[in-house]
């Protein structure tokens, strides 16, 4: 990748990690749903599946040290290190890793949907694993709890936001492209 | 949503507002370790003090975070509630739901308020701070540690923290320029969320875009000459205050 493209992906990494950070502030109640839709993870999808699995990746480890340094970036407001160690550490640390492979399955050869579902299940199964482990490590509830309480809420709202990723990918993913210099890889 | 400021350097000239950039961010973490690790209402209730003491001394408004924090009751309302049905313990008598518990209940405040005290930290750190002063603190910072980027980082760091004021602002608009066209009433969550989304997506990049265009029209490189900051010795007697402030919340 040549010094052009790889000054537009950082640009690109640094205006998702905005979006991550401004999407935990954005929540749409929806009806018959006792959880609001928060869009930070919704975010951290289109992150892996427009910059790909490095500057994807890259763009939410920028958003976790945005948060350690005392921005208030993450849900409600919070900041710092201690918030690694506590309920929500799991989820800010899968996504990350969500990111990771989301951006690592659906950038495997040619762009297709089917591929971006798989990719954003595989990245989702990732973060609510994580998340719900540590949830119940540091919570010290059953499993029962943990789950009803970290992630039966949250399925309907992440299916509505895998669909939503999808079909905008699907219009975002060649605009980007023609954004970058076309003899260059797309991907990071 | 408009009017948060939380992210906004407000130029001033104060105490705060003039210490080395790097002691300051020291300080600004040890703070937010001392509210995330106390576990009593004593320790967060002295924290709060310091704390408020330090926001007056940065000249920071009251009343701006009052009204600010109003933003945030509701998420902090919402853990309160969740805390007080999962944590196991003594059920609250003469409620009309069964389940909320005293522990929970006291889980629920301590983490509401570790909250309220995060978000008082981010808003000094960010009230007194200028972004180009944030970005060469960082690069300092990142410089020794090996294979990470540091001047890269610093860069991005600093993008999206002038960045994220200015996307807060168009996404606001975007909403409200929903509502004026019903779009909000709409029962389709999908058509909701792309409505948003979709523009501020193409907003977002189109303004990336630009962004690339002045950089490199002014030949952007990240070899640059390294920032020389000067500590003074009030920078660290308030380091020595904020490190006696965390280890009496912390030990005592």
């Amino acid at each position: 990748m040549n010094t052009s493209a790889q000054l537009r992906m950082m640009v690109f990494a640094s205006l998702m990690t905005a979006l991550i950070a401004i999407g935990g502030y954005l929540s749409f109640p929806i009806p018959l749903i006792p959880v609001p839709i928060v869009l930070a993870d919704f975010f951290v999808m289109l992150a892996g599946l427009l910059l790909g699995a490095a500057w994807g990746s890259a763009s939410v480890g920028l958003f976790l040290f945005l948060g350690a340094m005392g921005i208030p970036v993450f849900a409600g407001g919070a900041s710092g290190v201690a918030v690694f160690l506590g309920p929500t550490g799991g989820f800010l640390v899968g996504y990350l890793l969500g990111a990771l492979v989301i951006g690592w399955v659906s950038g495997k050869g040619k762009p297709s949907s089917v591929k971006d579902f798989i990719a954003l299940l595989l990245g989702d199964f990732v973060l609510f694993g994580l998340g719900i482990v540590w949830l119940k490590t540091v919570l010290k509830v059953t499993w029962a709890k943990a789950l009803g309480f970290g992630l039966l809420p949250f399925i309907p709202g992440t299916v509505i936001k895998m669909a939503t990723a999808i079909i905008l990918v699907r219009t975002l993913r060649p605009y980007l492209k023609s954004l970058l210099p076309r003899e260059d890889e797309y991907r990071a | 949503m408009a009017e948060l400021t939380l992210f906004h350097y407000i130029a001033k000239k104060t105490l705060i507002h003039g210490m080395d950039g790097r002691i300051k961010l020291i300080c600004m973490i040890l703070f937010t370790m001392a509210v995330g690790f106390s576990q009593k209402g004593l320790d967060l209730a002295v924290l709060t003090a310091v704390l408020l003491m330090v926001y007056m001394a940065a000249g920071l408004s009251i009343k701006r975070l009052m009204t600010e924090i109003r933003y945030f009751l509701v998420l902090i309302g919402i853990i309160v509630v969740a805390h007080s049905f999962t944590i196991p313990g003594t059920a609250i008598p003469g409620l009309p739901v069964q389940g909320m518990t005293w522990e929970g209940l006291r889980s629920g405040l301590l983490f509401g308020w570790r909250l309220m005290l995060m978000l008082i930290i981010g808003n000094i750190m960010t009230g007194t701070t200028s972004f180009s002063l944030f970005k060469n603190v960082v690069e300092w910072f990142l410089r020794p540690v090996p294979f990470i980027p540091a001047a890269r980082v610093a860069m991005m760091f600093s993008l999206t923290l002038v960045l994220i004021p200015a996307i807060f602002d168009q996404a606001s608009e975007m909403l409200d320029a929903q509502k004026a066209r019903c779009i909000d009433g709409r029962k389709n969550p999908i058509a909701r969320i792309s409505f948003l989304a979709g523009p501020l997506l193409f907003h977002t990049f189109m303004r990336a875009d630009e962004i690339v265009q002045a950089m490199e029209s002014r030949c952007y490189s990240e070899v640059r000459t390294p920032t020389a900051f000067q500590t003074t010795p009030t920078d660290w007697l308030l380091l020595g205050f904020t490190v006696a402030a965390c280890l009496m919340v912390l030990l005592i």
